[in-house]
């Protein structure tokens, strides 16, 4: 039960310092120590469980469905890898307190520390490989917000964000990699997934999971080629850095593959690749290491390098490579970590970290100096130091490989020679700073550091010695039992002794030392080449170039398919659609169907003929508004004219009548609307719209044509058998509309009565003004109103009401009915309108259009619901005949009654809409609008 | 086909929001009190929230699903979608109060077309036949014009809502004809009898082929779906903020949720059209992702982000290829991932997409026409809190680990890695890492210093009530992500009818 304080402990430890933010700064600094202080305890209380051989669990469910559990192990590679963390962590909390300026918000950082301390304490300690991918996001976001802890800074800022945008795609790689894992296992547990190695190495998945692994690990540990994100990491506060740089955030990509060397390693897909990258990187670190003038900067080559050393010896094949892989990881993270420090201390009290104005520092801070000299000496590999030890395990192995065959010799060679650049640049960064010169032009006077600032180094400093002397009193038993869960017979045989005799590595590492000597007395020449060929990339101009580069292909896609234009939107989803119906229409064996075609009579050739030609001139004519109305309406009349050749001659007629109402509309708005048509498009344009409109033209006929002649089932039998029987009447289409689908139609006059009153009321404040001129500059006829047009409309007027009438009453059996009788009636009244003036005809037609709506609304729902009076349901109808003398047979359904609803709400709609609209009209002139307000109020008035 | 009690019962959701139209709009023309339409359109969301509870868990409920008439079903699934769709609504309602409430225009009717869209989502969810289908989507994409094109003095407002209605209309020919090739071969229109004759043939023709694949462009254009997206970015940016939350969240919703229920009734098995489906989601993950890298107005960026996110949720769709019956009438394991996935995903993606637009409408000004991220650029020096929530959604939604978008994220790639979906999965990939980058380009500029000091909090009980949805929404992204069982329960007890 102890198990999972260890990682609640820091994360409780995070709010620690929140709570605590009004204390001074070192109660602040104490306060935070103390839980991860109570978590090491614990560790090592559980680790002496753990050296005796045990490995602890502790699980809680935590969302079964996604095999997400809280579920914690405690091992041997835990246990190393969890001393580190909170060991070094403690450290960087003490050396924080005094690197701080006392303007940087202590709890912030504080917090942010120990929520990083908490997610990497869960890496390492998960036994579920979603929970350990939860805790490998948390570090990048945790890393994130301490790498950006100085977030004034543009560096800083930019610096984290690269971190996490690698780091973070990283862990989205990894993420796919341990799905697949647990994809192929059927288990998120690490402890079956331990054990299921063969399944994994045999599955054929096996090169993406590793692929996607890698990917993910390397760009934590800053492999080749994603090692650029680190130097620019170096804009934290150095505590930062020490920490995530020498024991804790880089090390977790090491710690992943060490983890699942048991699984996934021990293939050849698995040894080559980590062994080349990890040779690139330990050059290329090494290289850059030597020739960087700010000391941190140097410090995260030289971290790179090293990454670089362990992650090839992860990936040799012999036996103790691993175990020395582990055993550098302890000493890198120690050495590491001093040296972070030390330059911190410099930093700190001289004010700058740049090698080319530091030097001599011996004389201000004589015990940083030493302290620095030891931790450099353990990077170099100096024998009783902890580094050489390692060393020598790593020349050790780098003899031992085969798999290169001839070229065998090649790697000790070049390991070698890494070691020599190691030497070097341990040397530029001891020498060059605290022995050789004098420093120039520092912005502080230097001097030593507070005593308690010194103590973590001094701490770190004992540790190196103490490893490097007696290595397996101090560490053999926690790699023992770190190994046992990664490589069980690694350890056997292998005595961690700092003397082997003269041997072949000893002489490796002699020559190592030597040849690191010349190249750091050979610096000046290496400098000014490197610095010429090399140091012109900059890491972070090439990653801000990537991201610009793909920001501008981006763009390019951008204006192509994004260029906000209305018309190229449309372009784009036509042409698409056009594709895909076209594959369609190609795996057609035929466009003709089953159902022969009617033969052609010259009638319909001509009034198809006409039909287009009044399509094309309207488009054509397009700029001349009334022209163009009058090219439709030919179309119009022969679509009315098709309908009534196709036997529905309710259609037609309905199609006539609305046309001109329609038409008359048209005009109306016309009229209002700017004379002038705007530009025309450009000769490309217009093509490419004609080809575009002409093939969308043509597949959407071709599908029409051979969709209707396939055979289908149509609902118009069903109405034309009962028509008669059920509903009384020989018209159709009329019976439709007052009864099969009376329902429909009750709502949609409804919605034509509400539409009426929208129109009248959005109209009601309405200014317009009348323009004097048509579209050709041609002045409109000063008389308005003709004499003989309003003469013949005030005979005409009687009779068409009497036609509309008429059709109203013979709906139900012949053409005819409550809309088209509505209609006539409309357009009768309109011509009184147009041929009078809209003030004339009200003054004389005291019509209260709004009441006429509401009655006939009103019919209509009345007698849809009296039927419920006589117990039938909504809408049924009812009919009879009756002989009336002189008219002979009669037949009256209750639907009449209702088809008069119809009638009268289409009249007043029409006319409310039309006779609005057309008050608007009325000539006036800006000048005498009052007059024409008050006009329209008086006539307003009279209508009430 | 009577309606009865039991039928008006299972509607009561639907009827309430319709009265509440009703009872606004009287309201509105008695007398023109934004607070008070707002309050009562407000009200009326959350009774019909509480009716959705009261349906789903009273007697009645166990007559769940009922089959209201061959168009509209009212099951858990549709109560789950219309509870979220209501949810949404309401955190919209609470934005353009706060939103309108500085405009000098007339505010009230703007919660009618509001009202009215909700309505039309909530028909959609509970569509079981492509009649309702296309009611619904009508009745909420036709007041989504007016309102894209609310305040039509400011130009761009007028053009994002002229944009949205052109091509809405051109999408919706083809989702008709769609809908007319599919009754011309088979002569039906509901999704399960569809769905029948669909199983019966061997071997699908081309015309259903093309018939569900104009349906499925017509329903992509509604979701953004990449190379359909074109309005997106730009009816985003013009729009009012809360109307682009609405966007982003209702819509979204409601058309995703009867795509799925119409691709699981009527499953076509055509390996050809999901590789179709396939490829949009993968241009949309791309093209989302690689469109929001240049852009610096944070309506577009969120605009092309919600692009991309459609495109990982496609994944649901193409996944659907096999079914989600395995055979004997019950819910295959696929079936059952990609239905969870669907809810979970979208349920983050709501609560995220709202919390960012949220902020937008509450730290923006409405009258300023240009909405570059600079604009957001040091709100943690004026509005901290909404600065907090602002970055913290933005991590949700590049599904960063204790967040609900991080939960959505890991079903995404559970669905494609079940489905052995190679290429799917590795755009989620790319797409998410290009993803973390503007997301945390535009956190970052959240914490910027600024020195521009004209720029006061805004204070009223609108920006404090739009502050508290926002910390809300905030607060479920961060409790779903860390406990999400509860909501991955109530997933999947939302079984659509017929399963």
């Amino acid at each position: 039960m102890l198990l999972p304080l260890i990682i609640l402990l820091p994360l409780i430890g995070s709010l620690v310092p929140v709570l605590a933010r009004r204390a001074r700064r070192t109660p602040i600094a104490l306060l935070t120590a103390l839980l991860p202080g109570a978590a090491l305890a614990i560790t090592i209380w559980l680790g002496i469980q753990v050296l005796k051989g045990d490995i602890l669990h502790f699980a809680l469910p935590w969302v079964p469905q996604m095999g997400l559990a809280l579920a914690f192990r405690f091992d041997g590679l835990s246990l190393l890898f969890t001393l580190l963390i909170l060991g070094i962590g403690l450290l960087v909390i003490v050396y924080a307190r005094y690197y701080l300026d006392p303007k940087d918000s202590m709890p912030k950082f504080y917090g942010f520390l120990m929520l990083f301390m908490t997610s990497m304490l869960g890496i390492v300690t998960s036994d579920n490989l979603m929970l350990l991918w939860f805790f490998w996001e948390l570090t990048s976001v945790s890393s994130f917000l301490l790498i950006s802890f100085w977030s004034w800074s543009s560096n800083a800022r930019k610096g984290a964000r690269m971190a996490f945008a690698v780091t973070g795609a990283g862990g989205l790689c990894l993420l796919a990699s341990l799905m697949l894992m647990g994809h192929i296992v059927g288990s998120f547990s690490l402890d079956t997934v331990l054990h299921s190695g063969e399944t994994l190495r045999q599955s054929p998945l096996y090169p993406l999971v590793l692929i996607l692994l890698l990917l993910g690990a390397f760009t934590k540990s800053a492999q080749f080629p994603f090692q650029f994100w680190l130097p620019h990491a170096m804009s934290a506060p150095t505590p930062v850095s020490a920490y995530l740089h020498s024991a804790t955030m880089v090390k977790a990509g090491i710690f992943l593959l060490i983890r699942l060397y048991p699984v996934m390693g021990d293939t050849n897909g698995w040894y080559y690749i980590i062994t080349l990258t990890g040779l690139i990187t330990m050059f290329y670190g090494a290289y850059m290491a030597m020739v960087q003038y700010d000391l941190k900067g140097l410090l995260a080559y030289s971290t790179i390098s090293h990454l670089g050393l362990i992650t090839m010896l992860l990936g040799l094949d012999t036996r103790l490579s691993t175990l020395a892989a582990v055993f550098h990881v302890v000493n890198h993270a120690i050495f590491k970590a001093s040296l972070f420090m030390a330059v911190g201390i410099v930093d700190h009290e001289c004010g700058t970290r740049d090698s080319r104005r530091l030097g001599g520092l011996r004389r201000y801070m004589p015990y940083t100096a030493a302290l620095a000299t030891v931790a450099g000496a353990s990077m170099a590999g100096v024998p009783l130091l902890n580094g050489f030890i390692s060393k020598e395990m790593f020349l050790t192995e780098t003899l031992q490989i085969q798999s290169l065959g001839g070229l065998s010799w090649l790697i000790p060679a070049l390991a070698t020679l890494g070691s020599a650049l190691s030497v070097a640049y341990s040397l530029r960064l001891v020498v060059d700073v605290f022995y050789r010169g004098e420093p120039r032009f520092l912005p502080k006077q230097p001097h030593e550091a507070p005593r308690p600032m010194r103590l973590p180094i001094e701490i770190l400093i004992i540790l190196c010695l103490a490893v490097g002397m007696f290595p397996s009193f101090t560490v053999g038993a926690l790699l023992n039992s770190a190994m046992s869960v990664v490589a069980t017979d690694a350890m056997s045989g292998q005595s961690l002794a700092v003397w082997h005799g003269i041997n072949l590595p000893l002489m490796m590492s002699a020559a190592a030392m030597l040849l690191g000597l010349i190249i750091y007395l050979m610096r000046n020449i290496l400098h000014s080449s490197f610095r010429r060929d090399f140091l012109k990339t900059d890491a972070k101009l090439v990653f801000e170039r990537a991201v610009q580069k793909s920001i501008a292909f981006g763009e390019r896609v951008l204006d192509r398919i994004d260029s906000r234009s209305l018309q190229q939107y449309m372009l784009v989803m036509m042409t698409l659609m056009l594709i895909m119906a076209v594959q369609g229409l190609v795996k057609m064996p035929g466009l003709m169907g089953p159902v022969a075609l009617q033969p052609i009579d010259p009638f319909v050739l001509a009034g198809a003929i006409a039909m287009c030609i009044g399509a094309i001139a309207t488009v054509n004519f397009q700029r001349y508004r009334l022209i163009a109305l009058i090219c439709l309406s030919i179309t119009e009349l022969m679509v009315a004219l098709a309908f009534l050749k196709f036997s529905s001659p309710d259609l037609a007629l309905t199609q006539l009548v609305v046309a001109p109402v329609t038409l008359i509309l048209m005009l109306l708005t016309l009229f209002f609307l700017p004379q002038q048509t705007p530009r025309v498009s450009s000769g490309i344009r217009i093509l490419r719209d004609l080809v575009l409109a002409a093939a969308v033209g043509t597949v959407i006929a071709s599908i029409n044509f051979a969709v209707l002649t396939d055979h289908y089932d149509s609902i118009g039998k069903f109405f034309t058998d009962n028509a008669v029987s059920g509903a009384g009447g020989h018209n159709v289409v009329n019976v439709i509309l007052v009864d099969f689908r009376g329902f429909d139609t009750l709502g949609e006059i409804t919605v034509l009565g509400i539409t009426a009153l929208g129109v009248l009321k959005l109209l009601n404040r309405m200014k317009l003004f009348v323009p004097t001129t048509s579209a050709e500059n041609r002045p409109w006829a000063p008389e308005y109103f003709p004499t003989i047009f309003g003469s013949v409309a005030q005979i005409v007027l009687p009779l068409a009401l009497m036609v509309a009438f008429y059709f109203f009453i013979r709906g139900h059996n012949l053409p005819g009915g409550g809309f088209i009788g509505g209609l006539v009636a409309a357009s009768a009244l309109i011509m009184m309108y147009t041929a009078r003036g809209v003030e004339w005809t009200m003054r004389r037609l005291r019509i209260d259009f709004q009441r006429l709506i509401a009655t006939g609304l009103l019919i209509a729902w009345l007698t849809s619901a009296a039927p419920l009076l006589f117990g039938h349901n909504f809408l049924t109808t009812w009919f009879d005949h009756f002989d009336i003398p002189l008219i002979g047979s009669l037949e009256i359904a209750s639907a009449l009654v209702f088809d008069l609803g119809v009638f009268l709400t289409v009249v007043g709609a029409t006319m409310m809409i039309l006779a609005n609209l057309g008050r608007l009209a009325t000539p006036y002139s800006p000048a005498r609008e009052h007059r024409q307000i008050d006009g329209a109020m008086s006539a307003k008035k009279e209508m009430r | 086909m009577n309606l009865t009690l039991t039928h008006l019962f299972a509607l009561l959701p639907l009827i309430i929001v319709g009265i509440t139209v009703v009872v606004v709009m009287l309201s509105v023309a008695c007398r023109r009190n934004h607070f008070l339409n707002a309050t009562l359109s407000g009200c009326g969301l959350i009774l019909a929230l509480l009716s959705v509870f009261w349906v789903q868990c009273s007697d009645h409920g166990s007559q769940l699903p009922t089959l209201v008439s061959p168009m509209v079903a009212v099951d858990s699934y549709s109560l789950f979608y219309i509870g979220l769709i209501l949810v949404a609504a309401l955190a919209c309602i609470v934005f353009a109060y706060a939103y309108f409430d500085r405009l000098k225009v007339h505010r009230e009717e703007f919660y009618l077309l509001l009202l009215c869209s909700t309505l039309g989502a909530m028909v959609l969810v509970s569509a079981v036949h492509m009649a309702s289908l296309f009611i619904g989507l009508e009745l909420m994409s036709v007041p989504l014009y007016g309102m894209a094109a609310y305040i039509f003095k400011r130009q761009q407002s007028l053009e994002a809502g002229i944009k949205y209605l052109v091509l809405s209309a051109v999408a919706s020919s083809f989702l008709l004809f769609g809908m007319a090739l599919l009754f011309a071969a088979y002569g039906e229109l509901g999704f399960a009898e569809l769905g029948l004759k669909l199983v019966s043939v061997d071997y699908l023709d081309t015309w259903t082929i093309i018939g569900v694949g104009m349906m499925v462009i017509g329903l992509a254009f509604k979701l953004s779906v990449a190379p359909f997206h074109m309005w997106t970015s730009d009816v985003y940016e013009g729009a009012p903020a809360p109307v682009s939350a609405f966007l982003a969240t209702v819509s979204k919703v409601a058309v995703f949720a009867v795509l799925v229920r119409f691709f699981i009734l009527a499953p076509t098995f055509s390996v050809k059209l999901h590789t179709v489906i396939a490829v949009l989601a993968v241009l949309s993950m791309l093209t989302g992702n690689l469109l929001a890298l240049r852009s610096h107005n944070i309506k577009r960026l969120l605009g092309y982000s919600s692009i991309a996110h459609l495109g990982y949720l496609l994944t649901a769709v193409v996944v659907l290829r096999s079914g989600v019956s395995d055979g004997a009438g019950e819910l295959s394991e696929s079936g059952q991932l990609v239905l969870e996935a669907t809810g979970v995903y979208l349920v983050g993606y709501v609560l995220t997409s709202l919390g960012t637009f949220g902020v937008v409408a509450l730290a923006t000004h409405a009258d300023s026409a240009n909405r570059d991220t600079s604009e957001l650029r040091g709100l943690a020096q004026r509005r901290p809190v909404l600065a907090v929530c602002m970055a913290f959604m933005l991590l949700s939604l590049a599904g960063i680990p204790l967040t609900a978008g991080f939960i959505g994220k890991f079903y995404v790639l559970a669905l494609t890695v079940n489905g052995e979906l190679w290429w799917l999965a590795a755009s989620v990939i790319v797409g998410s890492a290009i993803g973390l980058y503007y997301y945390l380009r535009t956190i970052v500029e959240l914490f910027l210093p600024t020195d521009d000091a004209t720029v006061t909090a805004a204070n009223g009980r609108g920006q404090a009530l739009g502050a508290l949805v926002v910390v809300i929404a905030a607060a479920l992204t961060l409790w779903i992500g860390i406990f999400p069982e509860p909501i991955i329960t109530m997933v999947n007890s939302a079984l659509p009818v017929g399963l």
